[in-house]
């Protein structure tokens, strides 16, 4: 099952820049591990040591909040993660 | 207060506006607006506040204008360089519009002063610091005003707007940044036009908050990728168990913070996987160039610690600096790995080079290296 994820600004230095990446998963924990594979360490930025969302970090499936990790996904989605930004 | 001559031909062109009209131009001239940094955000925010006739604008910022500030502040021109950022942005708007009235505020918001600097205002969060932004959104809910919110980092930026009583705030949406994670423009760099984009949705809000026209930017963030030229929307809602506005609050007073790491610089600090730590000590040579620093509560330490670790807690680190050993590199440990980052930015402000902290905390620790480690609740 192929999605797309969008990927915040401070997170790029992990996908030389890109601001989409192509993954694969039927959830959301799995698309994460698909990233993840490919852009080691980049979970961990997202999702802590006890699997929960980081609280300065938010993911959407479109526009839908996640609120689990089990949430599916299904081709087409973009799975959108939003990161704090600190900057003004 | 009616509107004199010179104000009519002024405002015309909003005048002209049936939304807004002569009814809109006066609330505005009624109205006070607090900006909360004289930066790249606050720049254009105020500059369109002025121009619009806000009565009352208020600055808060203890910074000087620099060099660097100038690709993207432009509120100052070069020969403001060196002048108290507050004082030359009060400078700029009255030349641009004398009709209204702007109090500059030199000084650092902190938790001692923050509720009467806000108090009265309709407020615009444009700083660049992560603690005064969550010191901002609890005070204008404690205070019960409303608040436009922006942030900024490279090509990207965030907008969204708390009304008291009518949606969720900033800690709705991010209940805490964690410390050191969230990179600075200072050290990630920003383009210069970015905050333009963002600083004019802050105004934007602002007017449409006082003359009560149009839809604010309520439980939705707004984001703007400038690479991409797009803009997206991404609704929240008001959190029951949010520390400021949910239904049993702890926060009820403006929260006085140790010193944050978001200003720091933290690319020095050597980030420690659990099994990199445990490498290191079990080699003599490097754990000998290594001093463990647990800078987690006495009772988080008392239930379980590092064989040799040394307990100093991080809110009194920045007193005890002192205490750590010349020649060894200190390796910050705590729960998580957030006080740790913490304590690498304060001993770097206190001119430790680089020190280490424990990537994940003692929980990680626990979870690679040693599951019969009983790390205590922070």
């Amino acid at each position: 099952m192929s999605c797309t994820v969008r990927i915040p600004s401070p997170l790029r230095s992990y996908t030389a820049g890109a601001a989409t990446i192509a993954a694969d998963g039927g959830t959301v924990e799995e698309v994460l591990a698909s990233l993840e594979r490919r852009f080691s360490g980049i979970r961990f930025r997202m999702i802590d040591e006890q699997s929960r969302i980081r609280p300065h970090i938010r993911l959407y499936i479109n526009t839908g909040e996640v609120t689990a990790l089990s949430q599916p996904v299904v081709a087409g989605d973009i799975v959108h993660v939003i990161c704090a930004l600190s900057g003004g | 207060m009616p509107l004199s001559a010179a104000e009519l031909s002024r405002y015309h062109r909003h005048l002209s506006l049936p939304e807004l009209g002569r009814d809109g131009q006066e609330r505005l001239k009624n109205a006070r607006v607090v900006v909360i940094g004289a930066g790249g955000l606050g720049s254009p925010a105020a500059l369109y506040l002025a121009a619009a006739g806000v009565g009352t604008l208020g600055l808060v910022d203890f910074d000087r204008v620099e060099l660097s500030n100038l690709q993207r502040q432009v509120l100052f021109d070069t020969a403001a360089i060196g002048r108290a950022k507050a004082e030359a942005a009060r400078e700029r708007l009255l030349a641009l519009n004398p009709e209204i009235s702007v109090v500059a505020h030199t000084l650092t918001l902190d938790a001692g002063n923050v509720l009467d600097v806000l108090r009265g205002y309709v407020v615009l969060d444009v700083t660049d610091r992560l603690t005064t932004r969550y010191l901002v959104n609890d005070a204008c809910v404690l205070l019960g005003k409303p608040l436009v919110s922006a942030a900024i980092h490279r090509f990207e930026g965030h907008a969204m707007t708390y009304l008291p009583g009518r949606g969720p705030c900033y800690r709705c949406l991010f209940p805490e940044a964690e410390e050191g994670v969230v990179a600075s423009c200072a050290e990630a760099g920003v383009l210069g036009v970015l905050p333009g984009v963002l600083g004019t949705i802050q105004a934007t809000e602002a007017i449409k908050i006082i003359t009560g026209i149009g839809e604010p930017l309520v439980g939705r963030l707004a984001t703007y990728d400038a690479l991409e030229l797009r803009f997206a929307e991404f609704p929240f809602t008001r959190r029951a168990d949010c520390a400021v506005c949910g239904e049993h609050p702890t926060i009820t007073a403006p929260l006085r913070t140790v010193a944050s790491c978001d200003t720091a610089d933290l690319s020095s600090v050597h980030r420690l996987t659990p099994s990199a730590l445990r490498d290191r000590l079990a080699s003599d040579g490097s754990r000998a160039a290594l001093v463990l620093i647990d800078v987690r509560d006495p009772q988080e330490f008392d239930t379980c610690h590092l064989e040799g670790a040394r307990n100093i807690p991080v809110a009194e680190l920045a007193r005890r600096v002192g205490e750590l050993p010349d020649g060894c590199t200190p390796v910050f440990l705590c729960r998580s790995g957030r006080r740790s980052l913490t304590a690498c930015a304060l001993a770097i402000r206190a001119g430790i080079g680089a020190p280490a902290h424990l990537e994940g905390g003692l929980l990680a620790w626990a979870a690679e290296v040693d599951p019969t480690f009983e790390v205590a609740r922070g």
